[in-house]
């Protein structure tokens, strides 16, 4: 598949996009406290309320900010359709989804239903908002590409994700008697099989080829790939709430999700291994991680259904995607559009002295330090479930990263505040 | 459309933004009457409208798949 031509005059100002990266290393560090093994070792029972918070805490405030937040700027550039109201609906995005997730996590940590109670309202209505705006983009759009169907097949995955996501958080807070397990798992599969999977893929078909100058993707691939992610969920889907789930039929699409998403993986890593420029670079190392980790949690995974006796495979499958593929992609990612972003706006509008290079942004050795203290964290989360002190290593190793990640975000955001003054100045 | 005297730059296979980086600093220190050539791996849409905007006149050539070269001069 080709890339498309950008609509750079059509992205918003910067601070749309900007307010929600530079919030996501708080939960960061907000998981790191959730995940401090106060009494046991949270990592041994993966429907523990540490676990909980820990994982909510990372995939809705630091995942979801991250891909609402890129979505803002996607959106318009890429498939040349912007939110209507940007301004507005970004903060009627942000501003529910900063505070419901607080409330969650905190729910989740005290194990306080009331804070339950608050939260899901709140990010029923960030993310409706979202999803209301994003569609209504998508529709008006004028261009059709395989980026837009996954974005699109995203959105509606992440539809299903909300839904059941209230429902479980409302159902949870009054007690009231539901099928948790089923629609538990439903709310998993949908909201990371569907929503980050299918983002990810349909970013990295542009991401890839232009950022890090590889061929394009296979068109039989990008083509297919998100529409057959997508069946396979609906079908998993139906089976759950169905009830229709013999052995052969779980087997099948287990196999078969991990079948499609190891595909991208793989052709995700012979593209970058025929890249044009063979020069290390820390951002494209966090994208490889990344691929390695989808590849290690399907085999994890499946071993999860063929060896149900082994009590781990689930955490070490969950820990691998959300950890090893979501936030090594979301990372790499932040580290080359914040500093991006912040040249484009500063250079829009013509020819100008003072305007410093891309790479003086954020530097260089800062996301290097970030990706092997990223890379000892998730050595922690493999062996925590064994080991009670690398419980302590993971909350260790979550701080810092927040505390990388949040310093070089702000140094873009100062370089652009500085530079924008004596640029206005001169 | 091209003066007698010429500069040229090769930034074929640069990740974004380091060709448009090399291209507009190329240009800021361009004589008045030069002309600039660039060999570039993929057509470079938004740097048109900051040549447009900073009075400049170009023609691109695709040389071949993932090669162009732009001819970029003062107006």
């Amino acid at each position: 598949m080709r890339t498309v031509p950008l609509s750079t005059e059509q992205a918003p100002p910067i601070s749309v996009p900007l307010r929600f990266f530079i919030s996501t290393p708080l939960f960061l560090m907000l998981a790191a406290l959730a995940l401090v093994p106060v009494s046991d070792n949270p990592f041994t029972n993966i429907h523990s309320l540490a676990l909980l918070a820990a994982t909510h805490s990372i995939t809705l405030g630091f995942m979801a900010m991250a891909m609402l937040g890129a979505m803002q700027q996607i959106l318009p550039v890429v498939i040349a359709s912007p939110m209507p109201a940007s301004g507005i609906i970004s903060w009627l995005t942000f501003l529910p989804m900063i505070s419901g997730t607080a409330l969650l996590t905190t729910g989740f940590m005290l194990g306080k239903p009331i804070f339950l109670e608050l939260a899901w309202p709140l990010l029923g209505l960030a993310f409706i908002t979202f999803i209301g705006s994003s569609l209504f983009s998508l529709v008006r759009s004028p261009s059709s590409n395989a980026t837009k169907t996954s974005i699109l097949l995203s959105i509606l995955a992440l539809t299903g994700t909300i839904a059941l996501g209230m429902l479980l958080a409302h159902a949870y807070a009054t007690g009231l008697l539901l099928p948790y397990e089923k629609l538990a798992k439903s709310h998993i599969n949908l909201s990371l099989g569907g929503w980050v999977l299918l983002l990810v893929i349909g970013v990295s078909y542009q991401v890839v080829p232009m950022f890090q100058l590889t061929p394009h993707y296979p068109k039989w691939l990008s083509f297919s790939l998100a529409p057959a992610i997508f069946i396979v969920l609906v079908v998993n889907l139906i089976s759950l709430l169905l009830e229709f789930r013999p052995y052969w039929v779980v087997i099948s699409l287990q196999f078969t999700f991990w079948l499609l998403a190891s595909s991208f993986a793989v052709v995700t890593l012979n593209l970058q291994s025929r890249r044009r420029r063979r020069i290390a670079d820390a951002t494209l190392s966090f994208f490889r991680l990344g691929m390695i980790s989808l590849l290690c949690a399907g085999i994890t995974a499946l071993a999860n259904v063929f060896v149900p006796a082994f009590d781990h495979f689930d955490t070490l499958s969950a820990a691998l995607f959300i950890l090893g593929f979501a936030m090594s992609i979301i990372i790499g990612m932040l580290y080359k559009i914040v500093p991006f972003l912040v040249w484009f706006h500063l250079f829009r509008g013509g020819i100008k002295r003072g305007v410093p290079n891309m790479k003086e942004i954020i530097p260089e050795h800062w996301m290097w330090r970030h990706f092997w203290l990223h890379c000892c964290t998730l050595l922690a989360v493999l062996i925590a479930p064994w080991w009670d002190v690398a419980a302590w290593l993971v909350s260790l190793g979550l701080l810092l990263q927040g505390m990388l990640l949040g310093s070089g975000l702000y140094t873009a955001m100062s370089v652009y505040r500085i530079t924008l003054r004596c640029l206005e100045e001169s | 459309m091209c003066a007698s005297k010429t500069q040229e730059i090769d930034v074929r296979g640069l990740p974004p933004p380091e060709p448009f980086e090399l291209i507009i600093n190329a240009l800021q220190t361009l004589p008045v009457g030069e002309c600039l050539h660039v060999h570039i791996h993929r057509e470079p849409y938004p740097l048109y409208e900051v040549l447009l905007d900073g009075g400049f006149l170009w023609h691109t050539t695709k040389i071949e798949d993932n090669n162009f070269l732009i001819r970029i001069c003062y107006s």
